[in-house]
């Protein structure tokens, strides 16, 4: 028998893993549908969902009835037409066409301007409006009072009532308070979620589903051989991913990137130990490559989606969930997104996150690993 | 030990497998000594792959033992998989490689590299003859290259001892036969080959032959020695035009102990060899005129038959 | 043509009596799901967390931090006098916002001069940071008198009313989407699988149909799961007004019609979805694609269409979803009546009818 083999040695190890590293980017290269899914895709979807995914409130719905029609009271309706927060769509007569308006949605927020507006200012009484908000959209309803809280106060200011104290906010990271900034970077976090986990939880799915599976066990490679040749170029292709999206994010939707690239980079790998464990733990639980593919979605994709803080606040949660987050490896990565894209920070703010993902990383793949081990033997 | 008579190569002791209640190999035992064509013969279902893939370290055996190469299988799986070589029933090489491709992985999984892996490579498309088709994809491959291919790239390493699991499934009787051919220079080189099958024909190129039905060994010997469970000239072919008609009629003969579809004819198993004249006369009596009765050697079929039917014969 | 298409409709339930698995995913899962997601997500922006840099030390700047700490909705993460804290303390993300008090501040309220406070927001998240900036308008102007430049009194005092929802608690807004969302993703699936249950087992080929027949099979084959879906949505209705609050303003009669409406849409493109798949697991893949995904994004559950550029709210029209929410908001929390949402269900019945019509017409040309 060939003594060309050697027993020992990191030498024989590396070769392994670089001969099973070999095999998967050939056979990721011969396949036809390899070109969509990993480029054509990601950025449709990034496109579609970053467009969509958008909170910003803007021009909000309004309805007025003025009742005074005085100077003062038309005065005070140009100021909200002019406004930018505002869209007027309804002019009516009286407060009892304000339903419909407000059922149907045509309106958001309704004003009144009652009779004797102007005569109480003139008589040195404040002037009284009413406003009246759809709380059925909680975020219109309490945006829109808001926006309407500012318009009457530049009113009154504007006319020398000042207040005494004033607020001057800053808004760093994000000062047009736009938010694409802040679902773009997620979007991103996401569809390299998907992607590795679900192309690695086939992958592996495959050789057994094509019989190729025994073969190797036959042979001398150890499953962690075959764990790590089979994980690396998932992750690479998850790396590529990165570049193919982020000219999308950078020059169609202008997010800044604000810290290094490089950064981001290496702050990604952590987070990819995550999702190649969880897809690798995915193929020991399905039989085919459809039910792979079932599974990650509905199983691991959907609860990432809605717990991870991508869409809605951690903070918000009760305090039962919020816990129940820490486990959700997206979580992590969506904080290094934000804060290597945003605030421009690096590894000295970020490496919580990074441990955090490693400790995840290495727990999932070293039960992927065990459970791989059983269902082989 | 012997020092004259040659270590066997594998070797197993009442080794048994159950998945749960179904016994699927039952106390089987055997010896395989070095350069054998060695043939595992049975029906679907009978515990063959199941063997095999106890004896290469894919299985761990539920009670018994069995060794390859001196190694134990149970606790040494991982050592004997560096030495054999084995291919499954499956065909499982990578349909979206090339044939080098292929060979480099498999070659590099073994712990091949360098200039051994090149040599090795030249050797395997030399032997399975696939020069001009070096870059072709397997899954544009004739089914007979592709059974050749999944043996030499079994054989890169090359191991003493190689297991076939059904190798020749879905492949033409041409195809087969050059197969074999293969396996015979393998065995003639020294190298053992655990076969096993369900092609009476190919067993007949085995050294020796081990019947498998219901996870059981039924009989182990050569292809000679098995055939003389029937003594000679009592195995006999009739042809006529009307099997069944024949066949209701032998059966009422004295002295026939069995009667079976065989082909387009029966064979039948009759007591003494002189009764065998005495049977055209009563078929034609009968209304076979046309049939004819002539003795011949035994088939693998044959024997297999009458094993399986003794016994089920003690089971019952 | 009743009586067959009772036939059919019979025997599916009973094979589904044999298959707890599917009746329970079917009627478990969306009250699980509601379950849980009832209770995690939403809106309501609290615990925020805030940063205090006093750098006037005086019994009025402790009042206005304690304005802040009282109202409920900031927890405290850091108090002191060096503004240079911010950086580190908002990079980090332990502080996403921070009340600057300059050092006159004290003095300029006693002698009544006008003066400016900071407040300083992480504007990452754009939606929790507007909402914390109102939360800090609101809080200021409660405690902030107005100093009169004229006789005329300018200013402009509102009373505001929030109608529908008056504690603003997101839950009756999410809620409602959650439902649809879940109904629609189970409905399409169990549909989609049943179908394609039946042609995997071949039993479909043994129909030879003339278009007639095409259609009792589907609707047939979708009464049951019309029946469970139904089953759901009434437990998750009940979940939600005892463990979330929502009570059902309208009429429970609309509320039924709509969301029979709903669903019978979701069964239909669960079968159109039949029509495409050959085996069950593509049909839960599609079926999961084509329903999962664009009611999750596209549907106005999370994010509000009217805040979509154009082109991507006319899409929009292309999730039954959609229009099922707007009616859901208005009936359960705004108790409005069919002259509000009759566009919405015509959409819905339109919507219907095509997919009916395309899924049946393929069911016949396959046969």
């Amino acid at each position: 028998m060939g003594g060309r083999n050697q027993r020992s040695g990191a030498g024989a190890f590396v070769r392994a893993v670089f001969n099973i590293l070999i095999k998967e980017l050939l056979q990721l290269k011969r396949d036809p549908k390899i070109v969509p899914i990993l480029f054509t895709a990601p950025v449709i979807q990034l496109t579609l969902l970053g467009y969509a995914a958008t909170t910003d409130i803007k021009r909000v719905e309004l309805a007025v009835c003025d009742l005074d029609r005085t100077t003062a009271s038309r005065q005070l309706v140009d100021r909200f037409t002019s406004s930018t927060y505002f869209r007027v769509t309804a002019n009516v007569d009286s407060q009892d066409q304000f339903n419909p308006l407000l059922q149907s949605g045509r309106a958001r927020v309704a004003l009144t301007i009652p009779v004797g507006f102007e005569a109480d200012r003139s008589g040195g009484r404040p002037g009284r409006v009413q406003l009246v908000a759809d709380g059925a959209d909680a975020m219109s309803g309490t945006i829109g009072l808001a926006y309407a809280a500012t318009v009457l106060q530049d009113t009154a200011v504007a006319a020398g009532a000042i207040p005494l104290v004033n607020l001057r906010p800053t808004v760093l990271y994000n000062p047009d308070l736009v938010s694409k900034n802040y679902m773009v970077p997620g979007i991103l976090g996401l569809i390299v979620m998907i992607m590795t986990m679900m192309l690695t939880a086939m992958a592996v799915v495959r050789e057994s589903e094509l019989g190729t599976m025994e073969q190797l066990l036959v042979t001398p490679l150890t499953p962690g051989q075959l764990i790590i040749g089979k994980l690396i170029p998932y992750a690479l292709v998850g790396l590529a991913e990165i570049f193919t999206v982020l000219p999308v994010v950078l020059f169609w939707f202008k997010v800044p990137l604000r810290g290094s690239f490089l950064t981001l980079m290496l702050l990604t790998l952590p987070y990819m130990l995550c999702t190649l464990g969880l897809g690798l733990f995915i193929s020991t639980l399905a039989q085919t490559q459809q039910q792979a593919m079932m599974l990650s979605a509905f199983v691991f994709i959907l609860p990432q989606m809605l717990l991870s803080g991508f869409a809605f606040p951690i903070q918000n949660m009760p305090a039962f969930f919020r816990v129940l987050t820490y486990l959700v490896p997206l979580r992590y990565y969506l904080v290094i997104l934000r804060g290597v894209f945003l605030k421009g920070v690096g590894f000295a703010v970020l490496w919580p996150q990074a441990l955090a993902l490693i400790v995840f990383g290495v727990a999932i793949l070293g039960f992927a690993r065990l459970r791989f081990r059983r269902r082989l033997g | 030990m012997n020092s004259s008579s040659p270590q066997p190569v594998v070797v197993a002791r009442d080794l048994t497998r159950r998945f749960g209640p179904f016994v699927a190999v039952d106390k089987v035992s055997f010896e395989v000594p070095p350069g054998e064509i060695f043939g595992f013969l049975g029906s679907n279902g009978a515990g063959k792959t199941t063997t095999i893939r106890m004896l290469c370290g894919l299985l761990a055996p539920t009670s018994g033992s069995a060794s390859v190469l001196g190694l134990d299988v149970a606790s040494q799986a991982q050592e004997i998989k560096r030495r054999i070589g084995y291919m499954s029933q499956r065909f499982s090489l990578y349909n979206d490689l090339t044939v080098e491709e292929n060979l480099r992985f498999w070659g590099g999984a073994y712990g091949l590299f360098g200039s051994a892996m090149a040599d090795r490579t030249e050797w395997a498309i030399a032997t399975a003859g696939l020069h001009e088709r070096r870059r072709t994809l397997v899954r544009s491959l004739p089914g007979g290259f592709r059974q050749r291919l999944a043996l030499v790239a079994a054989l890169l390493h090359e191991p003493p001892v190689v297991f076939l699991d059904e190798p020749t499934g879905g492949v033409d009787p041409e195809a087969r036969r050059r197969f074999w051919d293969l396996i015979d220079d393998l065995a003639s080189s020294g190298k053992t080959v655990f076969v096993t099958t369900h092609y009476m024909d190919e067993a007949e190129r085995c050294h020796r032959v081990a019947l498998m039905h219901a996870g059981r060994l039924l009989a182990l010997d050569s292809v000679p020695d098995l055939k003389r469970v029937f003594p000679l000239g009592t195995i006999v072919e009739v042809a006529c035009s009307r099997p069944a008609q024949a066949m209701a009629k032998l059966e009422r003969i004295p002295g026939v102990s069995e009667v079976a579809l065989f082909g387009n004819g029966l064979h039948v198993v009759i007591s003494r060899p002189e009764l065998a004249a005495t049977l055209e006369r009563s078929l034609a009596a009968a209304g076979c005129e046309d049939a004819t009765v002539r003795a011949i050697t035994p088939s693998l079929e044959d024997v297999f038959i009458r094993v399986i039917a003794g016994a089920e014969g003690e089971a019952a | 043509m009743l009586r067959r298409t009772l036939a059919i409709a019979v025997k599916e339930l009973l094979q589904l009596r044999r298959d707890p698995r599917t009746t329970l995913a079917l009627f478990g899962m969306p009250i699980v799901m509601l379950l849980i997601y009832g209770y995690a997500l939403s809106f309501d922006v609290q615990h925020i967390r805030l940063a205090v840099v006093d750098q006037d030390g005086t019994r009025a700047a402790r009042e206005v931090a304690q304005a802040f700490l009282e109202s409920g909705y900031f927890d405290l993460v850091s108090r002191g006098r060096d503004p240079r804290v911010l950086d580190p303390l908002f990079d980090s993300g332990r502080a996403q916002a921070a009340l600057v008090i300059p050092e006159r501040y004290g003095d300029d309220m006693a002698a009544r001069r006008p003066t400016t406070l900071q407040f300083v927001l992480d504007g990452s998240d754009s939606q929790t940071a507007t909402t914390i900036l109102g939360y800090a308008r609101q809080i200021i102007a409660s405690i902030s008198p107005v100093i009169r430049t004229s006789t005329r009194n300018a200013a402009v005092v509102p009373v505001s009313l929030v109608w529908y929802n008056p504690d603003l608690s997101s839950a009756r807004f999410l809620v409602p989407g959650l439902l649809a969302f879940i109904l629609m993703v189970t409905s399409v699936i169990a549909t989609a699988l049943a179908v394609v249950r039946e042609k995997e087992r071949g039993t479909m080929e043994s129909l030879r149909a003339t278009p007639l027949v095409a259609l009792e099979l589907l609707i047939g084959k979708t009464l049951p799961y019309l029946l469970l879906a139904s089953g759901a949505a009434t437990g998750a209705l009940v979940i939600a007004r005892f463990l979330f609050d929502v009570h059902v303003r309208g009429s429970l009669l609309w509320l039924a019609f709509v969301t029979l409406l709903f669903l019978a849409v979701s069964l239909g493109w669960g079968i159109l979805v039949s029509t495409v798949a050959e085996t069950q697991q593509v049909a839960f893949q599609l079926g999961l694609l084509t329903s999962m995904l664009p009611t999750f994004i596209l549907s106005g559950f999370i994010f509000p269409i009217s805040s979509m550029p154009p082109a991507l709210q006319v899409i929009t029209h292309i999730v039954p979803a959609r229009y099922f929410l707007v009616a859901l908001r208005a009936i359960i929390l705004k108790g409005a009546g069919p002259e509000v949402w009759w566009n919405q269900a015509m959409g819905l019945l339109i919507y219907g009818t095509i997919v009916m019509a395309i899924a049946t017409a393929r069911t016949v040309r396959s046969l």
